[in-house]
């Protein structure tokens, strides 16, 4: 065991290698130098002196061999370079945006475990009721809704018309940034907001973000649940008498579980992909925005960066999964310790 | 002036969203710290002792205690959420910002030697604001500021003639992206490629308060350009912290100044308490105690967040116009000083030269400009009679004699262009940046131009490479777009279509006589003379060779609620004088 997390460590380096490296040489088959976007964008022209400036600043006219050993040697020496942008480093970013990013994260993933498996439960046990029906039309329609498209319903729903009604303050949501205007946020156990305040800013990006997920979760649950119930020994467990909620509870969750556990775990890196949209549909200051803006910016440090990272979190997670499912089921293990 | 509001965020998004989830990182909340600004003058502590030990004295304690601003006060604090738009801002220094959203803040928190003054419109005028007089010599070569006694920095530092010399080095140093305007003044130009020290042509005098500035040649508009960011007055903290200033608690001599560090998410300002007043006198007494800039990263989240009561203003995404205009105040009634509007490569045998010309004139006459408006921009442009807007001194309604639609005219001279040997040998590309929301006006031109039997095909570029693409000598019809940096007609004429621009933003106009009158212009001092020269240079662009196609002038984008704030208006450069706005109870 300790082997295979060993060789699946070793793994991601070059995991986070092709993808940064790809990245990186992706940037230099786009067309346009990025001194003439820093310089001007779209809507204007950009002056001359200007562009030379910049190239001259970042090194732009290098070749690309030069640019992307320099990189990497600074990348080795824990150095993510220097936002064309803002003149930050990129670490710092990283430091400032990534705290944001998962806290909702997390509650993305408490709504999804909570809500999901909840509702998912109950459609299974309620099978064919009219309960049951409506998850699972409503399921299929959340999933298919683009994550933007939700945000912007839903703060139409609860703030937008709600102030427009006139409603108390209390019952009206927030749409944009993280906390008040002039507060700084207090996070109790680093992801628990402190004020009621603060809890008005964070429902509508974490019920957006764990919106897809929450669905998929529900429906595995509701499937794989079926699919217990009418196991074998879940008959011979209603034979010898015990009560419904033993039988589900005690013998079946526990079985259905597993397909759901490593589905939330994989299912962890879209989540965090649609992160892109939801912090930016809602002002969210965390590390999807900020990839979403230097991408537009063509903020090379910053998007190989946070991309950097980011793979190797999802690395993390992806060995996180495979331990975790080799654990709950032995003939994973066993098979990948036969491997040589 | 580059504006940095996108709305297609959301497309850029699509593409970014393949390759993002969520990092590690400690518990390191923003930043934004509690550090108070270094203000905290006599004065103020004065005025709350005096409030405590309430009615000692009679008569002028009430005056004083109405400029007691944060003390609960008329002000009230103002949430922005219409004037960041997609990013935070780059910069916040004067030396180095080149967007007019910073410029919000910047031009709040200094005042410059001069100030535009717009109450007329029609004509608007340099008026001197920390400089008491402006004079220049006859040819506009050696200009003269005498600065205003008492003028300070909200620390209590006094603004004199070597406040500017230093401010204006240090702009040099720091070589932002506007820093080439300093090779307007002599030795500006060894000065920012190192070859020298200083600016040999900036002299200060503090004991007479004069500023004398020789310029590398005769420049009469400068007046206007000296009023411009780069040229503001910073303290001495500033220079001492050279491009980590804008990191810090930002103050300067303008109403307001930063309450703590700025974040991306936050800038907040709060008024200067040693701030004298503004042009005219006026100072504002009710002026807002707060105003909190946010940072919105999507157009249509901060439409909502204003629509949801969180803010008191909004920029106004293209799909919510008639929405905002029929349930909140608005600034779309303001003409921006940018032009929209496609350029003639006069090098290009099919559409350049002498024998082209009636074909250049029958395509400007054959453009139905409102239809584009109201199709296109549901009308929140002014659809254009020039370049040259209204708004830069010097501008005259009406000034283009092509741009009015008029098919008759079009056809008529179309006849006569083909009936004096012109053939078109296959249609014309109109070309535009791809992807950037120019492909309607494209199609409603060709549909135009067909209409009387000119042939023309739309020729999209990458939006990256279209500009140096143009300057490379691609233009045949091109678009463009400019916002002034400046309002002055030399920042349209000279630097858009001036032979000392070719292959930079000139793409491909040369003319002597149109050059001659815009460098008579520059030079020219008595401004209404200089005005009929810089309007005589535009006949020659647009009539007598009609090598450039006015389509529309820009407007504002803000929305509002007029029932809460009061005063918010937008100036012709885009900006928003902060200390003028009131808030209802």
């Amino acid at each position: 065991m300790t082997s295979f997390i060993i060789r699946r460590l070793l793994l991601i380096i070059p995991t986070v290698f092709v993808a940064v490296s790809f990245l990186f040489l992706i940037f230099y088959a786009l067309p346009g130098d990025p001194a003439t976007l820093i310089a001007g964008g779209a809507d204007r022209n950009p002056n001359p002196i200007q562009i030379q400036q910049i190239t001259e600043q970042y090194g732009l006219d290098d070749p690309i061999y030069v640019q992307f050993f320099d990189y990497w040697k600074n990348v080795l020496s824990g150095d993510l370079g220097q936002s064309f942008q803002q003149g930050r480093s990129v670490n710092s970013i990283l430091v400032d945006k990534a705290p944001n990013s998962i806290r909702l994260a997390m509650w993305a993933l408490l709504i999804e475990i909570v809500v999901g498996l909840a509702v998912g439960l109950y459609s299974a046990i309620r099978r064919y009721s009219v309960a049951d029906k409506l998850t699972t039309v409503g399921t299929a329609a959340l999933s298919a809704i683009p994550v933007f498209v939700l945000g912007f319903i839903l703060q139409y729903m609860f703030a937008v018309y709600p102030n427009k009604q006139g409603w108390p303050e209390w019952m009206r949501l927030r749409t944009s940034g993280i906390a008040a205007p002039r507060t700084d946020e207090q996070w109790f156990l680093f992801f628990i907001p402190t004020g009621p305040d603060q809890w008005r800013y964070l429902v509508l990006p974490a019920i957006t973000l764990a919106s897809v997920s929450t669905a998929l979760a529900a429906r595995m649950m509701r499937g794989s649940m079926l699919e217990t119930l009418g196991a074998d020994y879940m008959r011979t467990a209603k034979a010898k008498g015990l009560s419904e909620r033993r039988i589900v509870v005690g013998h079946g969750l526990r079985n259905a579980m597993l397909p759901v556990v490593t589905l939330i775990g994989l299912d962890l890196g879209a989540t965090i992909g649609s992160a892109v949209l939801t912090e930016t549909v809602f002002s969210w200051p965390g590390l999807g925005s900020t990839i979403a803006d230097a991408v537009g910016n063509r903020d090379l440090p910053v998007v190989l960066g946070l991309t950097l990272a980011v793979v190797v979190v999802y690395s993390l997670i992806n060995l996180f999964v495979d331990v975790s499912y080799a654990w709950f089921d032995p003939r994973v293990r066993l098979g990948a310790g036969d491997e040589p | 002036m580059n504006n940095t509001r996108r709305s297609t965020k959301l497309l850029a998004l699509a593409a970014a969203s393949a390759l993002v989830l969520v990092a590690c990182g400690s518990d390191d909340s923003t930043d934004s710290g509690d550090s108070t600004p270094t203000d905290t003058v006599e004065e103020t502590t004065d005025e709350t002792t005096a409030d405590t030990t309430d009615t000692t004295e009679g008569d002028d304690a009430p005056e004083e205690t109405t400029d007691t601003a944060g003390e609960g006060g008329a002000g009230g604090e103002f949430i922005d959420l219409g004037t960041f738009v997609g990013d935070p801002p780059e910069h916040l220094d004067p030396a180095l910002n080149s967007t007019l959203d910073a410029y919000q803040v910047i031009n709040a928190v200094y005042d410059g030697l001069t100030e535009i003054d717009f109450a007329d419109p029609a004509s608007p005028a340099v008026v001197p604001l920390v400089a008491e007089t402006v004079e220049s010599n006859e040819d506009g070569s050696v200009w003269t500021f005498t600065i205003k006694e008492g003028a300070q920095f909200s620390d209590g530092e006094e603004i004199n003639a070597s406040t500017f010399q230093n401010s204006w080095e240090r702009a040099a140093e720091l070589a932002g992206d506007y820093s080439y305007l300093m090779t307007f003044i002599d030795g500006g130009a060894e000065r920012l490629d190192g070859t020298a020290d200083t600016m040999t042509g900036i002299e200060a005098d503090d004991a007479t308060r004069t500023l004398t500035v020789t310029l590398d040649a005769p420049y009469s508009n400068f007046d206007a350009v000296a009023g411009f960011q780069l040229f503001f007055p910073v303290p001495q903290a500033a220079i001492d912290a050279g491009a980590e200033w804008e990191n810090q608690v930002m103050f300067g001599n303008g109403p307001y100044q930063l309450e703590a560090e700025r974040s991306d998410e936050e800038i907040v300002l709060v008024p200067n308490e040693n701030w004298q007043g503004d042009f005219n006198g006026e100072t504002w007494d009710g002026k807002l105690d707060a105003i909190v800039f946010r940072t919105q990263t999507d157009p249509d989240t901060g439409y909502n967040a204003f629509e949801a009561g969180e803010g008191d203003n909004a920029n106004i995404p293209p799909g919510r116009i008639q929405d905002a205009e029929e349930n909140w105040s608005t600034t779309l009634d303001t003409s921006i000083l940018g032009s929209y509007h496609f350029v003639i490569n006069d090098r290009d045998e099919r559409i350049g030269g002498d024998a082209n010309l009636k074909l250049r004139q029958a395509i400007s006459s054959a453009i139905d400009r409102e239809e584009i408006n109201s199709a296109v921009y549901n009308g929140s442009r002014t659809t254009s009679t020039g370049i040259v807007p209204e708004g830069i001194p010097g501008f005259t309604p009406d000034l283009c004699e092509y741009c009015a639609y008029d098919l008759e005219q079009a056809q008529g001279l179309y006849d006569e262009w083909v009936a004096e040997g012109g053939v078109q040998d296959g249609p014309l590309p109109i070309q535009f940046n791809a992807d950037a929301g120019h492909e309607p006006v494209v199609a409603i031109i060709i549909d135009n131009l067909a209409a009387i039997g000119i042939q023309a095909e739309a020729q999209p570029f990458p939006s990256e490479t279209y500009f140096s693409e143009l300057a490379g000598g691609a233009c045949v019809i091109c678009r463009a777009g400019w916002f002034a940096d400046y309002p002055t007609y030399d920042n349209f004429m000279y630097d858009l279509f001036h032979s000392d621009a070719l292959d930079g933003n000139n793409y491909g106009f040369v003319n002597e006589e149109f050059d001659g009158l815009v460098d008579e212009a520059k030079q020219t001092t008595d401004k209404a003379a200089q005005a009929e020269l810089f309007q005589q240079s535009e006949d020659v662009l647009l009539n007598q060779q009609t090598m450039a196609i006015p389509i529309n002038w820009y407007r504002g984008d803000y929305a509002y609620d007029g029932d809460r704030v009061s005063n918010f208006t937008q100036t012709p450069q885009g900006l928003i004088f902060w200390e003028q706005i009131t808030l209802a109870e």
